[in-house]
C-alpha cells in the first residue's frame, strides 16, 4: 500500500503553472489588490498571478497538540511566510487542554484559531460541524489545491479526515503516530540464546511473534536480566487516554472490539456505534491477558502516560515497550542510540493490531471566509510532500509523514537502515506492516468518545490497581460506555 | 545545675527540629532552582547530581526561538498588575465604606461579598465565558483582568475592611471638624494610615492573579497567554523538558516570594481577612 | 441565598440613610457602590446562569444554547454513585490535608515562637511555598516523585521505603498529592497561629510555670484555649480554598490511578470541559458552592462564639 505514486509533490512552481493564469482573471476586484504592498491591511485579498500570495499580510493562528511534527512545523514557518506572506502563530497545548480550547472556540463562533489540529476522536467526531468541509477549497479554481489526494495513505485519510460521509473531507492527514514494539536489541543479542533455550522459541521480535511470547520474554527479562534492566516491559498505563491506547492493541488482537459496528466505527466513524462488546468473551480474555502482562511490567507503568513511558524506556527501565513510533527520534537522540530495534506489535490469537494515533488539520468554519481560505493555504502547505520531508528531517521534531510518496523518496528509503539521518524512518519496517488495512488499529470515532474513553481507561486503571477479576471491571467499563452513549443521545 | 543542662538539651532539640522543618520546606524549592541550572543530561540521568557545571542554557532557551516567553511575561504582568490596581482602588473604597457604615444586615452584605469568592472555579468558567463572548473580551488580556477581579475584588474589600476597622474613627472625625470633607478624611487621613494594609492587599491580589491557571487556560487567546500556561505547555507528548520547566518555575515563583516576604509583617491580617488581628 | 440577602440589604442601606437627605446615596454607600456594582455584575449573572444551566441541556455548536431539561441533572446528581464516591474522596482528602496542615502548622508555630535566634529569617523561609503558583507546585511535585529521575523517589528507594511509582499506586498517589498540598499550605497555618500565639497572655504563662506546670500542661490549659479562635480562622480559610483548587491534582495524577485522586473539583472539571456535559457540571458546581457556603457559615458562627471577629 505504500507503493510509489506520482513522484513529485506540490511545489510552488507547479502551483504557479497550474493556477497562475486562472487566478489572475478570477481574482477579487483589481482595485483592492492594487493598493498597498504586502503587509498592508490584513485579510484583504490581493489580485495577482500567485494564488499563494492572495492572503499576504494575514495572520493565522494554528492550535495544535504539542507533538513533534508541530515543533518541526514551527521551526519551518519562515518558508511558509515567504511563500504566502502569511504569518502563522502556533499555540501548542497538551491534548485535553487543546480539546477544551477548541470546543470553546467553536462555541464562541469567533474563529480565533483558524487552523485546527482536529484529533479525529476528541474533536472531529463531536465537532465536525464546526469544521469547514475542505472539498470547497480543493475544488476552488482560485486556490491552490492539495496535490493528489490519493497520495495520502487511504486508511489515514478516512480515519483522520472524514466523519460518516465518505465524500466530505474535514481534515488532511497531518501526522500518523502509530504504536509499535520497541525493544533493546543489545539485550536481545546478549541474552537471545539463553532465552531461546529457556523458553523454547526464538525470541527475536518478528512478524510471527505473539503476545503470549511477549509476556514470556518480559517475564524472562525481569528474572534473568536485572543486571542490565529492571523489568522486561513497561506500558503507558496511567489513568489517561494512553491506557486505552495501550489496551486496545491487546483487545483487538484477541478478537475483541469496543462496539458492534467495529470496522465502520473505526474508519468513517458513526453517531450510533452499536452495542458495547466489552463484556464479550474475547474482550474478557484480552483484559485477563492485559492484567497478566501489566503484572510483570514496571510498576511505574500505572503512573505513566505516553510521555512517562517513553522517558522510562529511554532511561533503561525495561527491555521492551509498546510505544508511539514517533518516539524513535527521541530514542535515537538518547544514550540508547543504535541499541533499539523496532517491530510491529505482536499478534494475538485473532489478528495483529497497532493503534493508530494520527490526526488531521482542518479549517475552522466559524472563521471569516477569507481567513478560512488563508487557513486552507496553510493546510495544503503543511501536508504537502515537500513540507513533510522537511519535517521528517527536522532537528527539533521528527515528523510522521502521511503521504505514501514521501516514504519512497530515495533519501528516505536510504534512511531505513542505520546509521540513519532520519531516525523515525528506522521504524519503516514496523509501520509498513502496522498500516496494512488489516492491522491498523482504529478506535471508535463517535461523538461520545471522550466520555467512553474516560469510562474505559478508568475501569482499566481500577482493574490494574486492584488485580482482581477482570470481568468485574469490564462490566464497569461497559456500564460507563452505555451511560456515555445514552447521555450523548440526550445532548444531541 | 541539672536545669541548665536540660535547657541546653531542649535548645539543641529545638534547633534540630527547626532544621528539619526548614529542610522539608526548602528542599523542593532549592532542587527546582538547582535543576534549572543543570545540563539536561544531568537532570534525566537519575543520579541526583548536586555538583555540576552550572549552565544558563535553559533560561536562554526560554527567551529564544519559537517558545520565547517574553510575551507571556508581559501578559502576566499586565493582567495581574491591572487587575490588582483596580481591585485595590475599588476594594479600599468599599472596604472603608463597609467599615464605617452602620446598617442592619451589614453582616449579610459582608458574607455575600466573601461568598462570591467561594464559587468553584470550574463552575464559573462557562458563565464568564458567555459574558466575555458578548462583551468581546474573549481572548484578550482585558478579559483576564476582569476574570481575576472575580476573586480579587471580594478579597480586597474584605481585607481593607479589616484594616479600616482597626482604625479608630476619631482621627477622621477630628479632621472633619477642621473642615475636611468625608472624602478628604478618607483620602488624607484614613488611607495613609492603612498603607501597610494597602500594600498587603496589593501583594496578595498580585500573587493570586499571577498564579492563576484555570482562568488563563480558558479565557486567554493566542496573544494573551500567561506564564503558568507557558509552564504547562512544556509538557509535550514525547518528553518533558525539565530543565526549561524548572527554569520557568523559578521565574514564576521568585518574584511572588519576594513580594510576599516584603509585606510579611502584615500578611496575617490580609490572609485571615482581619479575623485574627482584628481582635 | 446570599445574593438575595444582598439585594435586601442594599435597599435597606438606602432606606436608613435616605429619609433625611433625600434620594442621595450616603458617603459610605457611594464608597461601596462601584465595587458592589461590579461585583454584582461579575457574580450575580454567573450565579443565575449556573442555576439555569443546571436545569438545562447545554449545546455548544452554533453558539451556546440552553434547552430546558427539568430536574434531569439534579436527579442524576443524587443518584450518581461515581459523584458520591468523589465526595467521599474529597472529604477524606479535605480531612487529611487540613488536619495535617493544622497539626504541622501549629507545631511549626510553637517551634518558631520558642525560637529566639533568626526567628524572622526562619519564618520568611518557611512561608515561601505559599506564594507559589499551584500549577508549578503540581509540576514540581511530578518532577520530585518521578520514578526515573525524581529526587524524592530516589531517596525513598535508597532508604528501601518505597520502590514503585509514587503516582502509580492508589494509596501512594493519594498521599503524594495530599502532601504536596500540605507542603504548600502549612506555612499559611503557621503564620496565622504564630500571630495568635503573640496574643497568649504572658503573665498567665509565667504564673503557671512558677506553679510547676510543665510544657504540655501549659499548652493544654493556657495556650490552646486562647488559640481556638485563630485555629477556626485557619480552618475557614483553608477549607474555602481546598474545595476550589484542583491545579495540583490536574498536573500530577489527573484523578488516577484507579480514581484514587478524583476529587469533586476534578470530576466537575472533567464533566464540564472534557465531556462538555455542562448542565450536569453546573449541578455539581452548585452543590460544591452550597457545601462551601455551609462550611463557611459554620466556621463563622464558631468564630462569633469565640468573639474573635473584627
Amino acid at each position: 500500500m505504500l507503493g510509489s505514486r506520482e513522484p513529485a509533490g506540490l511545489t510552488r512552481r507547479q502551483a504557479l503553472a497550474r493556477f497562475g493564469a486562472g487566478a489572475a482573471t478570477l481574482a477579487l476586484p483589481g482595485a483592492l489588490g492594487a493598493c498597498g504592498g504586502s503587509g498592508g491591511k490584513a485579510k484583504v485579498a490581493k489580485a495577482g498571478g500567485d494564488p499563494w500570495r492572495r492572503y499576504a499580510g494575514t495572520t493565522l493562528n494554528f492550535i495544535s497538540e504539542n507533538t513533534a511534527p508541530t515543533l518541526a512545523i514551527g521551526a519551518n514557518l519562515a518558508e511558509f511566510e515567504q511563500l504566502t506572506g502569511i504569518k502563522v502563530k502556533i499555540t501548542q497545548l497538551e491534548l485535553s487542554a487543546l480539546v477544551q480550547k477548541v470546543a470553546l472556540d467553536f462555541a464562541s463562533g469567533l474563529g480565533n484559531y483558524e487552523v485546527i489540529y482536529a484529533d479525529p476522536y476528541q474533536i472531529l467526531a463531536p465537532y465536525h460541524k464546526a469544521l469547514a468541509p475542505l472539498n470547497q477549497f480543493q475544488d476552488d479554481e482560485d486556490l491552490p489545491s492539495a496535490h493528489d489526494m490519493g497520495d495520502f495513505i487511504p486508511t489515514q485519510l478516512e480515519a483522520a479526515g472524514k466523519f460518516e460521509e465518505a465524500d466530505v473531507v474535514y481534515a488532511l492527514p497531518y501526522d500518523a503516530p502509530t504504536m509499535i514494539w520497541m525493544y533493546r536489541q543489545d539485550l536481545f543479542e546478549k541474552y537471545g540464546d539463553r532465552m531461546k533455550q529457556d523458553l523454547g522459541f526464538d525470541p527475536t521480535p518478528s512478524m510471527d511473534s505473539t503476545w503470549e511470547q511477549y509476556l514470556k520474554m518480559a517475564t524472562w527479562f525481569g528474572k534473568h536480566a536485572t543486571k542490565d534492566v529492571p523489568y522486561g516491559t513497561l506500558h503507558m498505563a496511567k489513568q489517561h487516554d494512553a491506557l486505552m491506547n495501550d489496551f486496545s492493541n491487546v483487545l483487538w488482537s484477541f478478537g475483541g472490539d469496543y462496539f458492534g459496528k467495529g470496522d465502520k466505527v473505526g474508519a468513517l466513524g458513526a453517531t450510533d456505534p452499536g452495542e458495547s462488546l466489552l463484556t464479550k468473551d474475547a474482550a474478557l480474555k484480552a483484559a485477563d491477558f492485559y492484567q497478566r502482562l501489566l503484572r510483570v511490567a514496571s510498576p511505574s507503568s500505572l503512573g505513566w502516560d505516553w510521555t512517562g513511558a517513553a522517558e522510562g524506556f529511554i532511561a533503561g527501565k525495561a527491555a521492551m515497550a509498546p510505544l508511539w513510533h514517533e518516539d524513535a527520534a527521541t530514542v535515537e537522540g538518547s544514550a540508547l542510540k543504535g541499541k533499539v530495534g523496532f517491530a510491529p506489535l505482536p499478534k494475538g490469537p485473532a489478528r495483529r493490531s497497532d493503534m493508530y494515533g494520527g490526526t488531521g488539520i482542518g479549517v475552522n468554519a466559524t472563521a471569516s471566509k477569507d481567513a478560512q481560505r488563508a487557513a486552507w493555504l496553510f493546510v495544503v502547505w503543511a501536508t504537502s510532500k515537500k513540507t513533510q520531508l522537511t519535517n521528517l528531517k527536522s532537528d527539533v521534531g521528527g515528523g510522521t509523514p502521511t503521504r505514501a510518496s514521501v516514504y519512497q523518496l530515495p533519501e528516505v528509503v536510504k534512511a531505513r537502515k542505520p546509521p540513519s539521518k532520519i531516525p523515525n524512518i528506522l521504524t519503516y519496517g514496523a509501520i509498513e506492516e502496522a498500516w496494512k488495512p488489516d492491522n491498523i488499529g482504529l478506535r471508535p470515532k463517535i461523538p461520545a468518545w471522550n466520555a467512553c474513553d474516560t469510562a474505559i481507561f478508568t475501569a482499566l486503571s481500577k482493574m490494574l490497581a486492584d488485580g482482581g477479576d477482570p470481568e468485574k471491571f469490564m462490566r464497569q467499563a461497559k456500564q460507563g460506555v452505555d451511560e456515555a452513549i445514552a447521555n450523548q443521545k440526550e445532548l444531541a | 545545675m541539672a536545669g541548665a543542662r536540660e535547657r541546653r538539651g531542649i535548645g539543641i532539640g529545638k534547633g534540630a527540629l527547626l532544621v528539619v522543618v526548614l529542610l522539608w520546606t526548602l528542599i523542593p524549592l532549592l532542587w527546582m532552582a538547582l535543576s534549572s541550572l543543570k545540563p539536561s543530561a544531568d537532570i534525566t540521568s537519575g543520579s541526583m547530581t548536586v555538583f555540576f557545571k552550572p549552565t544558563f542554557e535553559h533560561y536562554k532557551a526560554l527567551f529564544t526561538g519559537g517558545n520565547n516567553i517574553a510575551p507571556y511575561i508581559r501578559n502576566s504582568i499586565v493582567a495581574a498588575g491591572v487587575s490588582t490596581l483596580i481591585a485595590v482602588v475599588l476594594g479600599s473604597m468599599a472596604g472603608y465604606g463597609l467599615a464605617r457604615a452602620r446598617f442592619r444586615g451589614k453582616d449579610h452584605v459582608a458574607f455575600w461579598i466573601i461568598s462570591t469568592r467561594m464559587a468553584p472555579i470550574a463552575a464559573v468558567i462557562l458563565p464568564l465565558f458567555v459574558i466575555f463572548r458578548f462583551t468581546g473580551l474573549l481572548g484578550s488580556v482585558f478579559g483576564l483582568i476582569v476574570a481575576y477581579l472575580t476573586f480579587n475584588l471580594p478579597f480586597a474589600i474584605w481585607i481593607m475592611n479589616a484594616f479600616f476597622a482597626q482604625l479608630p474613627p476619631s482621627l477622621e472625625e477630628a479632621a472633619m471638624t477642621e473642615g475636611a470633607t468625608r472624602w478628604q478624611a478618607f483620602r488624607h487621613v484614613a488611607l495613609p494610615l492603612t498603607l501597610p494594609g494597602l500594600a498587603t492587599t496589593a501583594v496578595l491580589c498580585l500573587v493570586f492573579s499571577w498564579n492563576d491557571y484555570a482562568f488563563a487556560s480558558t479565557f486567554s487567546g493566542p496573544d494573551s497567554q500567561t506564564l503558568p500556561i507557558a509552564a504547562s505547555q512544556l509538557v509535550t507528548q514525547t518528553s518533558i523538558d525539565w530543565g526549561q520547566l524548572t527554569a520557568i518555575g523559578t521565574i514564576v515563583v521568585a518574584p511572588m516570594i519576594i513580594c510576599g516576604l516584603i509585606v510579611r509583617r502584615w500578611l496575617v491580617t490580609g490572609l485571615t481577612l482581619g479575623a485574627v488581628t482584628g481582635e | 441565598m446570599s445574593t438575595a440577602a444582598a439585594g435586601r440589604v442594599r435597599s435597606r442601606t438606602e432606606q436608613t440613610r435616605a429619609p433625611r437627605r433625600g434620594p442621595r446615596l450616603s458617603f459610605n454607600g457611594a464608597m461601596l457602590a462601584p465595587a458592589l456594582a461590579l461585583l454584582a455584575l461579575l457574580s450575580l449573572f454567573p450565579f443565575f446562569y449556573i442555576i439555569a444551566m443546571s436545569f438545562s441541556r447545554v449545546g455548544l455548536l452554533g453558539g451556546i444554547t440552553l434547552t430546558w431539561a427539568g430536574f434531569d441533572n439534579w436527579t442524576r446528581l443524587f443518584t450518581d454513585s461515581a459523584v458520591g464516591a468523589s465526595w467521599l474522596r474529597s472529604i477524606v482528602y479535605f480531612a487529611l490535608t487540613v488536619g495535617l496542615e493544622m497539626t504541622l502548622g501549629i507545631g511549626f508555630a510553637l517551634l518558631l515562637h520558642a525560637t529566639k535566634v533568626l526567628r524572622n529569617l526562619s519564618l520568611s523561609l518557611i512561608l515561601m511555598p505559599m506564594f507559589m503558583a499551584p500549577v508549578i507546585v503540581g509540576l514540581l511535585g511530578r518532577f520530585l516523585t518521578d520514578s526515573t529521575y525524581g529526587l524524592y523517589a530516589y531517596v525513598l528507594t535508597q532508604l528501601h521505603l518505597f520502590s514503585g511509582d509514587l503516582l502509580g499506586s492508589p494509596t501512594a498517589a493519594f498521599l503524594s498529592v495530599t502532601l504536596m498540598d500540605v507542603w504548600q499550605w502549612t506555612p499559611l497555618v503557621t503564620l496565622i497561629v504564630l500571630a495568635g500565639l503573640a496574643s497568649v497572655p504572658g503573665p498567665l504563662l509565667e504564673a503557671a510555670q512558677l506553679d510547676g506546670a510543665n510544657y504540655v500542661q501549659r499548652l493544654r490549659h493556657i495556650v490552646f484555649p486562647s488559640l481556638t479562635g485563630v485555629i477556626v480562622v485557619a480552618l475557614l480559610i483553608r477549607s474555602m480554598d481546598a474545595i476550589r483548587y484542583f491545579d495540583i491534582i490536574t498536573n500530577t495524577t489527573a484523578g488516577g490511578p484507579a480514581d484514587a485522586t478524583k476529587t469533586v473539583p476534578i470530576r466537575l472539571y472533567e464533566t464540564g470541559f472534557r465531556f462538555f456535559d455542562l448542565g450536569y457540571a453546573a449541578a455539581i458546581g452548585l452543590s460544591m458552592l452550597a457545601v462551601s457556603i455551609l462550611l463557611a457559615n459554620l466556621f463563622l458562627r464558631m468564630l462569633r462564639g469565640q468573639g474573635v471577629t473584627s
